[in-house]
């Protein structure tokens, strides 16, 4: 691809636009080509086809990924970034915007985690859609994400990643509503859209700001006009907005957490991402658990600059995670649907990110997006594969002992359950302590920047919800794989009528069995692959099996990660550090060139004794097993009789948040608007101009027509009066 | 300066030569047609073809010849040196010269198919309109008010004849008595104010009026009869332009005359005018404190009426009419914006945004009413929009252009109309002439319901009679595709226009 080289760059690096364009690629053929792959090659053979090629281009993106890495860890740590530009894309005399890549160890962190886990999700996803009727729409969206959020980390300005944010907040939509015959999910998708433009508005005020800021500022950019690359910006970012002072220092990294709080779903603006939950589970893991929604702590880790010129700002960000990690977990603590479960903790682990991010820690709140990656995404494609195997039935309270039926998948989610629980040696472990410890060592620096609450107070409130966390995950998981009962088994029989709405496909083969394209066989065919357990519902004669291999081969390698993932990266730190030993932080290293602090003291402000060092790694320890052995206790022998308090409901209904922002945004926002349509609308603009402007232009044309006699003397006339007029104007003037 | 005078240079011919092959074409063709009269009008339209594209050669093959402040002979020598020659050379002449061809050129090639389905094909039509042509590039390319005035009466004589070609038909006569007599009051005008210019100047050249201003202390009389010449010659050019309230003859002249006419009439004489508008007003920059304010109130109710008085019309010729005097309007405050800058420091405006108009206006004009035209058929042609209705179903092609033509004129991205009117807009704003520009824009947003009239017509099964169309032939088509074309390919011709003529 001659055409995308940049001389200036080190020629491997190139490759960079491949990653971006092969998921591209893949978009394309799956738009173009998805429905006539279908018809042509009938539908069994025709998905394999078009299943393969949906995870070739995102696994080859993942191999160019590891290359470049390879590339970059052999460069010293300053020489790690890396920039390609294509073409300009906007170029005017007072901004320039290339069309340009940044590779540099934050990028390509984000790039492998997006590629490698996107990879294993559509591998996925091959088996858990085989049965859906829109099989290439699904993939098509899905390829088109990729593309997106590669394009969202990978781009080099803000016009570029906003591109990427856009973009995904599209394909979110597109795939929350993807079964979109149920008005819930089309309504679920509005919110998730509607929400998110509130976030997206903070977004794009944030770089105008900085476009404006910098800008003004040219004698500091010596004539460079790319005033949204962060190569530019980022550098600079101390100088330039130093010397604006004011409220500017702290507006731009607010404007830009707003945008922020909403891909992320922080509190405030969270309240879409549970309601997202009505996508199919694949989606539900990529996107709204493993990457797009980590687009936020992207963001506040790529611009920490700006982040760091102001400690309010710093610590909105801390405030905020820490108030959304607590808030959050009570809420999944009060969940029954197994995927709002862990949407509930998916925004609380989110919390846990900024945290880490407001108290300076950057590197170690994107060690943490890293891990939870690892085993949100085991515990979604888990929790998918349950799904998948009961019939659609998503309710915990009608699970119970699967571990018998599913041995996979039951071995792979407690991997993923014991990473989240902040268990050692699993993922979660070294990510979540890490940021309780870095939470408390800067308590000191913090205070001293005035900082209205103490960061000891965020520690403990992270530290209970490491509790919290543990405890509905144990709930969760007990209710699902243990409880001696099988409580499926209580159901009622059902109608064998297939009304599911997720059941489209099943329909399908009823309606048109013997279809015209002799389609049936190669249906029969996989009726003989054993794959036909989910076309009975839920009840006494239901047997879960485990799931195909496409599905549980990519929950294998996720259980694998979530394993060793989180000790290989960081190399055992701290855990290494209380015993003297010096082992090499690997992501810390990796990473440092983009995310350590540039205006913090980083290496003062997080400096603890070993002592206190082992004190609170100790506790988190016991905050994780404290929470399992509650819940293991409580949901040993099933359901307990208490389980239905009034308490848990208050908190599965967020609190009453939710309604109460319904109410005022939806009801008295609808109310308003149909009064001010009523009178503003039909009574003075539809009057006064739609109707009424017409009717006087119309009525002063038909009275000038009316001039218009046809007579040639009134013709002359009126160049005679037009002629006298100019005449006694000009004898104005020249007599003046 | 004697010797100058005694021995006046040589006359650069080659400059010349685009006039004489258009009227050595207009010749040739009266000659066949007087020698085979009544036979079949194809030699007729091959030569005029031919001759047309040698005139257009001749025009690019001396496209480098460096331009020439004046040549020519010299009425001037009574009492000195201040005129000059009766010619100038530049590009501007080059381009309106060039619009003009092209405008006879492709009325030539769409006239043949009505004329015939009207019933009159006349072979004078050919050379008239050849005629007609020529003088309009004299008008473009002379510097003498006589001249000019010259220029001025053969384009319009022809028209006065072209204008009541269909001897059967009483609007088309009408349309020649009213024209005529019109147009011989407002030369009337424009005659005296050449006159009178003489008196001030001494000359008819108008390098004499800024000579006189910029005599150390000008003769006062004659400062005062300058103006009042000044003031009648734009008279006369108004009534031609069709600027309000000189407008009157325009609706029904257009709608009187065949089709055809209209649509050559409409194109030529307006660019032939405005072209030779711009250049007195030029030579009289001295007093452009007077005419300016003058010509401003023109183009506010020029705009503001002729877009008025069009929404109320029933007939697609007539709608055009009026629409063509908005059109003047606009092109009118390109014209005040370009005096304004003037004086500006920091801001030049040259001739480009006038000719980038004036060749968007000729091109979707000349394609709007080829296309009406093709509603003549078997000797009946009917205008009314309501004639119209169905045409979608039955003649598709030219339904299909009338659309972009109608776009077009409506100031819809990415034609041609809609580049012009944002070209004076944006004139007109950085002449701090913000307030003209609104009124533009408010203007263009009215007329565009007219043009939607049109265009919705078109689209709309038809209720009473289906009017026939005529089939479309390769002539029609040919028209009706360049028109097309060029509109949109005209854009690419901003840069080149704007280094020609900027500033």
């Amino acid at each position: 691809m001659p055409e995308l080289m940049d001389p200036s760059m080190p020629s491997g690096l190139n490759l960079v636009w491949l990653v971006l364009l092969l998921p591209l690629a893949g978009f394309l053929f799956q738009a173009a080509f998805g429905k006539a792959i279908e018809r042509a090659f009938g539908k069994s053979t025709g998905r394999r086809i078009l299943g393969f090629m949906a995870v070739l281009p995102i696994a080859a993106a993942f191999v160019i990924g590891c290359i470049l890495v390879s590339h970059i860890a052999n460069q010293p740590e300053n020489a790690r970034v890396a920039i390609s530009t294509w073409f300009d894309w906007i170029n005017l005399q007072s901004i320039h915007i290339p069309f340009e890549l940044r590779v540099d160890p934050l990028s390509l962190t984000m790039v492998l985690i997006i590629t490698g886990i996107g990879a294993l999700i559509h591998l996925y996803a091959t088996g858990y859609m085989a049965d859906d009727k829109d099989y290439p729409r699904f993939f098509t969206y899905l390829n088109l994400f990729i593309a997106f959020m590669l394009m969202l980390v990978l781009g080099n300005n803000l016009a570029l990643v906003f591109i990427g944010w856009e973009g995904v907040g599209l394909c979110s939509y597109l795939l929350i509503g993807f079964w979109y015959e149920d008005i819930e999910n089309a309504k679920a998708a509005n919110k998730a859209f509607i929400v998110n433009r509130i976030g997206d508005w903070g977004m794009a005020l944030g770089m105008f700001l900085i476009a404006v800021v910098f800008a003004s500022s040219q004698t500091l950019l010596g004539g460079e006009t790319r005033y949204l690359s962060f190569d530019v910006i980022l550098p600079l970012a101390q100088q330039v907005v130093g010397e604006w002072g004011g409220a500017v220092v702290w507006a731009i990294p607010l404007l830009l957490f707003i945008g922020a709080v909403g891909k992320s779903a922080q509190f405030p603006l969270y309240l879409w991402l549970p309601d997202a939950m009505a996508g199919p589970t694949p989606v539900s893991a990529l996107i709204h658990a493993a990457t797009m929604v980590t687009a936020g702590v992207y963001l506040v880790t790529r611009c920490h600059v700006f982040f760091e010129m102001s400690a309010f700002a710093m610590g909105t960000v801390a405030v905020i995670g820490c108030f959304t990690a607590i808030f959050a977990a009570t809420i999944a603590w009060g969940q029954y649907d197994i995927k709002k479960v862990l949407a509930y903790s998916t925004v609380s682990q989110l919390g846990f990110m900024f945290l880490a991010c407001g108290v300076g820690a950057f590197s170690t709140g994107m060690f943490h997006v890293t891990t939870h990656a690892f085993f949100k995404a085991l515990l979604f494609l888990g929790a998918g594969a349950v799904i998948y195997a009961m019939a659609h039935n998503q309710d915990l309270r009608n699970y119970g002992g699967l571990r018998k039926y599913m041995k996979i998948t039951y071995g792979s989610m407690l991997m993923g359950w014991l990473a989240i629980c902040g268990i050692p040696i699993w993922a979660g472990f070294w990510s979540k302590d890490d940021i309780l410890g870095k939470v408390f060592a800067s308590n000191e620096y913090w205070h001293s920047q005035g900082w209205a609450i103490n960061p000891v107070i965020l520690w403990a409130i992270g530290l209970a919800t490491a509790v919290l966390t543990a405890a509905y995950m144990t709930r969760m998981f007990w209710l699902t794989f243990f409880s001696g009962e099988e409580r499926w088994r209580n159901l009622p029989e059902p109608a064998h009528v297939h009304h599911h709405a997720q059941h489209h496909e099943h329909d399908d083969h009823h309606d048109h069995g013997h279809d015209e394209h002799g389609f049936f066989i190669e249906y029969v065919d996989e009726h003989e692959d054993g794959q036909d357990h989910d076309h009975h519902d839920l009840g006494p004669s239901h047997e879960p099996n485990e799931v195909k291999p496409a599905m549980w081969f990519p929950l294998v390698v996720l259980a694998v990660l979530s394993t060793f993932g989180g000790l290989i990266l960081s190399g055992g730190y701290p855990v290494t550090e209380v015993f003297g030993a010096h082992t090499t932080n690997l992501f810390k290293e990796w990473n440092a060139v983009s995310a350590q602090p540039t205006v913090l003291p980083a290496k003062e402000m997080f400096k603890v004794s070993h002592s206190t060092e082992a004190v609170l790694i100790l506790l988190s320890i016991a905050a994780g097993l404290l929470g399992i052995l509650w819940n293991r206790a409580r949901y040993k022998k099933g359901i307990p009789q208490n389980e239905d308090t009034k308490l848990r409901r208050l908190a599965g209904s967020q609190w009453g948040y939710d309604n109460a922002m319904v109410k005022t945004f939806v009801d008295i926002g609808g109310k308003f608007s149909d009064a001010f349509y009523k009178i503003f609308d039909k009574g003075v603009i539809d009057t006064l101009f739609v109707n009424g402007i017409p009717w006087v232009v119309a009525s002063t044309g038909k009275l000038i027509r009316k001039t218009q006699s046809g007579f040639v003397r009134a013709y002359a006339m009126a160049i005679l009066i037009g002629a006298l007029a100019i005449a006694s104007y000009i004898f104005y003037s020249i007599s003046r | 300066m004697n010797s100058a005078l005694a021995q006046p240079a040589p006359i650069p011919w080659e400059a010349l030569l685009p006039l004489i092959a258009v009227a050595t074409t207009g010749v040739v063709a009266m000659l066949i047609e007087m020698i085979w009269p009544r036979r079949s009008n194809d030699v007729i339209v091959w030569v005029c073809i031919v001759g047309l594209a040698a005139a257009a050669g001749c025009v690019v093959y001396h496209w480098n010849l460096p331009a020439l402040e004046s040549f020519g002979p010299r009425f001037d020598n009574a009492q000195g040196s201040v005129g000059g020659g009766l010619f100038l050379h530049d590009r501007f002449g080059q381009i309106i010269q060039l619009t003009l061809i092209a405008t006879a050129f492709l009325t030539v090639i769409f006239s043949e198919g009505y004329l015939r389905e009207k019933r009159l094909a006349f072979g004078e039509f050919y050379p008239l309109v050849m005629w007609a042509a020529m003088g309009g590039m004299i008008m473009a390319t002379s510097r003498d008010l006589l001249i000019v005035f010259l220029g001025l009466e053969t384009l319009s004589i022809a028209l006065y004849v072209l204008a009541g070609l269909s001897q059967k038909d009483k609007r088309s006569q009408e349309s020649a008595l009213k024209y005529f007599l019109l147009g011989a009051f407002a030369s009337g005008f424009m005659l005296y104010g050449i006159s009178l210019i003489y008196g001030a100047t001494g000359t008819t050249n108008v390098a004499g009026i800024p000579a006189l201003f910029s005599l150390e202390l000008p003769d006062p009389t004659a400062v005062n009869v300058a103006y009042a010449g000044m003031g009648l010659i734009l008279v006369g050019f108004a009534f031609k332009v069709a600027l309000v309230p000189f407008h009157m003859w325009t609706p029904d002249v257009y709608q009187g005359a065949p089709t055809v006419v209209t649509g050559f009439m409409a194109a030529a004489s307006k660019v032939a005018a405005f072209a030779a508008l711009i250049r007195f007003l030029d030579a009289s920059m001295a007093m452009k404190d007077v005419w300016i304010p003058i010509l401003t109130v023109l183009a506010v109710i020029t705009m503001t009426v002729g877009n008025l008085i069009a929404l109320a019309q029933k007939d697609a010729k007539r709608i055009l009419g009026y629409s063509s005097i908005a059109q003047a309007g606009y092109i009118l405050v390109a014209i005040v914006a370009w005096a304004k800058a003037k004086g500006m420091p920091n801001l030049t405006i040259g001739y480009e945004t006038v000719a980038f108009y004036l060749i968007a206006y000729t091109v979707m004009t000349l394609g709007a009413f080829a296309v009406l035209s093709s509603a003549a058929s078997k000797g009946k042609e009917g205008t009314l929009l309501e004639d119209l209705y169905g045409m979608w179903r039955r003649a598709p092609f030219p339904a299909a252009m009338m659309i972009v033509f109608m776009a077009s004129l409506a100031g819809v991205p990415p034609t041609g109309g809609f580049f012009g009117k944002l070209f004076i807009f944006f004139d007109a704003v950085n002449a701090n002439l913000v307030w003209l520009a609104l009124i533009l824009a408010v203007n263009s947003v009215i007329s565009v319901a007219y043009y939607l009239k049109i265009v919705q017509a078109t689209l709309r099964d038809p209720e009473v009679h289906p009017t026939k169309f005529a089939p479309v032939n390769v002539g029609l088509f040919a028209t009706c595709f360049l028109c097309a074309i060029g509109l949109f390919a005209i854009v690419l011709f901003i840069d080149p226009l704007k280094s020609w003529l900027g500033g």
